[in-house]
């Protein structure tokens, strides 16, 4: 596949990103979900790093005008959502726009689902990386179609704003103009990885009231694992791996009496290297701290 | 007058003869290239025949002080010994720590160079400014320690040597020059020594030297000296570097089998607690002159000792799929006495190991991870004992050029330097170090792995953040490595180029300001591109081996590491670009003259 991107950096491969609709209402809510507390960071915080795990290209929050955002992680693009309260599908259109030149797929999710795994974004974004007809992956989680849990190709902006010029609005209007895949809960539970981290598919579950919230925000947080490597298994003693309850990398490290700072960094299933205290975790994960101070 | 630090001449030798004779250094080219790796690269440039081989009579061999040795400065005693690598065909220069260095510089000089060629095997004594040969035959194949400790019990109180092990005099071309235990290691350099038929060079001090400022001097000393206590150098102070082999192992970035893989299944085994930490290690140890005590010294089967560091046991375990830490330390152990650098025979090792799987070469007993097929392959190498021996002390990229082929596709070498134990198909910044040094694959000149494992950049994501931080990398590597300073201490630094600029400013009497350093730094690093270019330097010199460019690795996230040939390109054109250079590597006109233009008005 072509890459769309003029970077002379990226790879010949397709490029993955990630939208978060940031600008709803949150009427039933009462206050903006974006900026929801969650284990010391917000939903919204929370989501773009889901996705950022799982995309190699931008992550990109749509917001109403002026809406303001929590912190977000670097590198994260912002862009205003020019016609507030038209729905998800102007959302959809806003955000597709914005990755033209930058991505070929995107995973596209409201900022209201705290537990999205992120094996879940990458089952769904895997379909449209290993079709080359298929446009729209659409889950059909837990009895309902899920389409801010789903995965689009780029170049269904246009129809999109076409559809939100025409104030066709609904999801239904533009999956009746492209080739759409849905993935049914046995299809989704099928996945080795996302069949054992979220076997409910408590993914696609979002919080719309304060009750939803509170309920939400009561469940403990994932269960990880921590291990410590050089200077920082010396002084703690043992190396792990320690078993953990924690949803961001701040709180791994606070659960072994560590701080992220100069000297020590985190990475992430062997992956990515943060001293990003609010970097999500998920069930499953296993979190490296290393000493900062590397090399020789 | 000349500047505190300095006395203002080399000692230029004739190995031929024993004679010498004081070349000036006039103040503007010491403060133009400081000292150490920056001065070495002006003096190889001024005195080496343009195209002459690296064995040749004629080539310098270059013991280069620097204005902080002598001082109280901690990590102050070290020295680098630059000439045209045997192995690349390039400027190499190693650092070293130890008496040698104080020894050296006192004998009034700021540099001693080395040309000509002995007629029989000697041992060069450098007493003040007096010189003379003496016979070594009696010397031939010991190991440096014992030649060192034989000459230190012949010549007597106050002599320092720096000697050659089997391997530099049989013309091996990654052989090292060793003192008190510790090696100029990369590049060939003993090789070099092993041309001129020296064993070894005695140095004995017979003056001081005077410093602009000593009380700001000692102040200064006194700081660093409780900086380097600190957590920035914890990681060498208690683990020493070792610590880097299960954290590299963990983020998929230790080369394992000649890098057909980023992680190795025997690297807990191979730092198993008791090794690490308990019955084998029987001592911590500095350098001379220095507060953070990175020396963790292991034993080995009777009464032998080895040091131990993360690349000798990268290089001859898991680089070789060896997971036996006895295997490896005895490894470790006869490198040291034959007096080979531990990274290219790892490497050149490893790669030979492929050729015989892959039944290139007819030794079908060189496994990877068979631990005696290790040791038994570094006798040959370290004796030329053997017609493989032979071809591996040649480094890989030569024994490719040998064995044909596929071969040269897995050879892990950037010109002819064997690789270091950093993957740069998870370390992007790290990659381009590697591809545009001048000295090939090295972690000491481009220590750009600091970027990738910061947390501040996409490690598998190279792009301009990566080409900016290995230019800094190596801007501060020229000026740590010309004053000289541990890069053990670069941690302690708030603001690096400031803070030098003050010390060197205390030593010297100059008035020296960071901005001057910085440019100092670009000065060096071109110098030795420009050397390099002379010497005949390519363009496709500037790259990676092409596996790192077509085998991609998977982590264990699921996420694909891919430097693919496309971002290595981007990222080296940006670099030139930054530099200065045209898109060829080649400085653009007056580039060169601009920026090796001396004199701070």
């Amino acid at each position: 596949m072509t890459p769309t991107s003029s970077d002379p950096y990226d790879e010949q491969v397709a490029i993955t990103a990630g939208v978060v609709l940031a600008g709803g209402q949150s009427s039933r809510m009462g206050t903006p979900k974006a900026a929801l507390e969650w284990h010391g960071s917000t939903l919204l915080r929370r989501t773009a790093g889901i996705l950022a795990r799982v995309t190699n290209g931008p992550v990109v929050v749509v917001r109403a005008p002026g809406q303001d955002l929590p912190r977000l992680p670097e590198g994260t693009l912002i862009t205003d959502d020019p016609r507030e309260g038209k729905g998800p599908v102007q959302g959809i259109a806003a955000g597709l726009a914005a990755l033209r030149g930058r991505a070929d797929i995107a995973f596209i999710s409201s900022t209201d689902m705290p537990f999205l795994h992120p094996a879940f974004a990458r089952r769904v974004l895997r379909v449209l990386e290993t079709s080359e007809t298929t446009d729209v992956a659409l889950p059909l989680a837990r009895g309902f179609r899920q389409p801010l849990a789903a995965a689009y190709r780029v170049s269904l902006a246009e129809a999109a704003e076409r559809l939100v010029a025409e104030d066709r609005l609904r999801p239904a209007f533009l999956f009746g103009q492209c080739t759409v895949e849905t993935l049914d809960d046995a299809t989704l539970k099928q996945d080795p990885v996302l069949g054992a981290l979220d076997p409910d598919l408590d993914s696609v579950l979002n919080v719309n009231t304060p009750a939803d919230y509170q309920a939400a925000r009561a469940r403990p947080a994932p269960e990880v694992t921590v291990q410590l490597f050089g200077t920082l298994a010396k002084a703690g003693g043992q190396s792990g791996p320690h078993a953990v309850r924690a949803a961001t990398v701040g709180d791994a490290a606070g659960a072994l009496g560590l701080l992220l700072d100069r000297h020590v960094t985190a990475a992430l299933n062997g992956d990515q290297i943060t001293r990003d205290s609010e970097t999500p975790l998920a069930t499953g994960d296993t979190v490296f701290f290393l000493s900062a101070d590397a090399g020789g | 007058m000349t500047a505190g630090g300095y006395f203002g001449q080399a000692l230029i030798v004739d190995a031929g003869t024993g004679t010498s004779a004081a070349l000036p250094l006039p103040d503007e080219i010491l403060r133009a290239y400081i000292g150490g790796s920056g001065l070495g690269a002006w003096l190889l440039t001024e005195l080496g025949t343009p195209g002459a081989g690296a064995l040749d009579a004629t080539a310098p061999l270059a013991f280069v002080f620097s204005p902080l040795v002598g001082t109280p400065l901690t990590t102050s005693a070290k020295f680098a010994v630059v000439a045209k690598s045997p192995l690349t065909g390039m400027l190499t220069d190693a650092l070293a720590s130890s008496q040698f260095a104080i020894a050296g510089k006192l004998t009034g000089h700021d540099a001693i160079v080395i040309r000509g060629r002995a007629t029989e095997l000697s041992v060069l004594l450098v007493d003040g400014g007096q010189t003379r040969l003496l016979p070594a035959r009696h010397l031939a194949t010991m190991t440096a320690a014992e030649t060192d400790a034989k000459l230190r019990d012949d010549l007597g109180r106050g002599w320092r040597v720096a000697a050659i092990g089997p391997a530099g005099e049989r013309g091996v071309r990654y052989a090292t020059i060793s003192h008190d235990g510790r090696h100029a290691g990369r590049g060939g350099l003993g090789a070099v020594m092993g041309a001129k038929n020296l064993k070894a060079i005695a140095v004995r001090s017979a003056v001081k030297v005077a410093t602009a400022d000593p009380a700001s001097v000692l102040r200064a000393a006194r700081d660093l000296r409780e900086r380097s206590f600190g957590p920035a150098t914890a990681k060498y102070r208690e683990l020493g570097t070792l610590a880097n082999l299960l954290a590299f192992n963990a983020i998929a970035a230790l080369p394992t089998r000649n890098f057909q893989a980023a992680s190795f299944d025997g690297a807990d085994r191979l730092a198993q607690q008791e090794t690490v930490e308990g019955m084998r290690r029987v001592a911590r140890s500095s350098c001379a002159s220095c507060t953070i005590g990175c020396e963790h010294i292991y034993r080995v089967g009777r009464g032998k000792k080895a040091r131990v560091e993360y690349e000798n046991v990268f290089a001859l375990g898991p680089m070789c799929g060896v997971s036996d830490p006895d295997a490896v330390l005895s490894a470790s152990a006869r490198c040291d006495e034959l007096g080979i650098d531990t990274i290219s025979a790892g490497g050149t090792i490893a790669w030979a190991m492929e050729c015989a799987q892959r039944g290139l070469i007819d030794a079908p007993w060189l496994r990877f991870g068979d631990p005696a097929a290790l040791l038994r392959v570094l006798d040959e190498i370290g004796t030329r004992g053997t017609p493989l021996g032979v071809l591996l002390g040649e480094g890989s990229r030569q024994a490719s050029r040998t064995v044909g082929g596929d071969s040269a596709s897995f050879a892990p070498h950037v010109k002819g330097l064997e690789m270091p134990g950093y993957e740069p198909r998870t370390l992007h910044a790290m990659a381009l170090g590697l591809a545009v040094n001048a000295r090939g694959a090295d972690h000491n000149r481009s220590g750009a792995y600091e970027a990738d494992l910061s947390g501040d950049l996409d490690r598998l994501g190279g792009g301009d953040a990566h080409v900016v931080a290995a230019i800094e990398t190596e801007d501060r590597a020229a000026i740590m490595d010309s004053l000289i300073l541990c890069k053990f201490l670069r941690g302690v630094f708030t603001d690096p180029f400031a803070e030098w600029a003050a010390l060197l400013a205390s030593v010297t009497g100059w008035d020296v300001t960071d901005s001057e350093l910085r440019a100092t730094a670009r000065r060096i690093v071109l110098a030795k591109r420009v050397y390099n270019i002379r010497e005949g330097w390519q363009p496709a010199d500037d790259w990676l081996p092409d596996r790192l460019l077509n085998e991609p690795l998977t982590l264990p996230s699921g996420r694909v590491a891919a430097l693919t040939a496309e971002r290595l390109r981007a990222m080296i054109d940006a670099y030139y670009q930054k530099r200065g250079l045209d898109p060829a590597g080649r400085p653009l006109p007056g580039i060169a003259d601009e920026g090796l233009a001396v004199g701070h008005g």
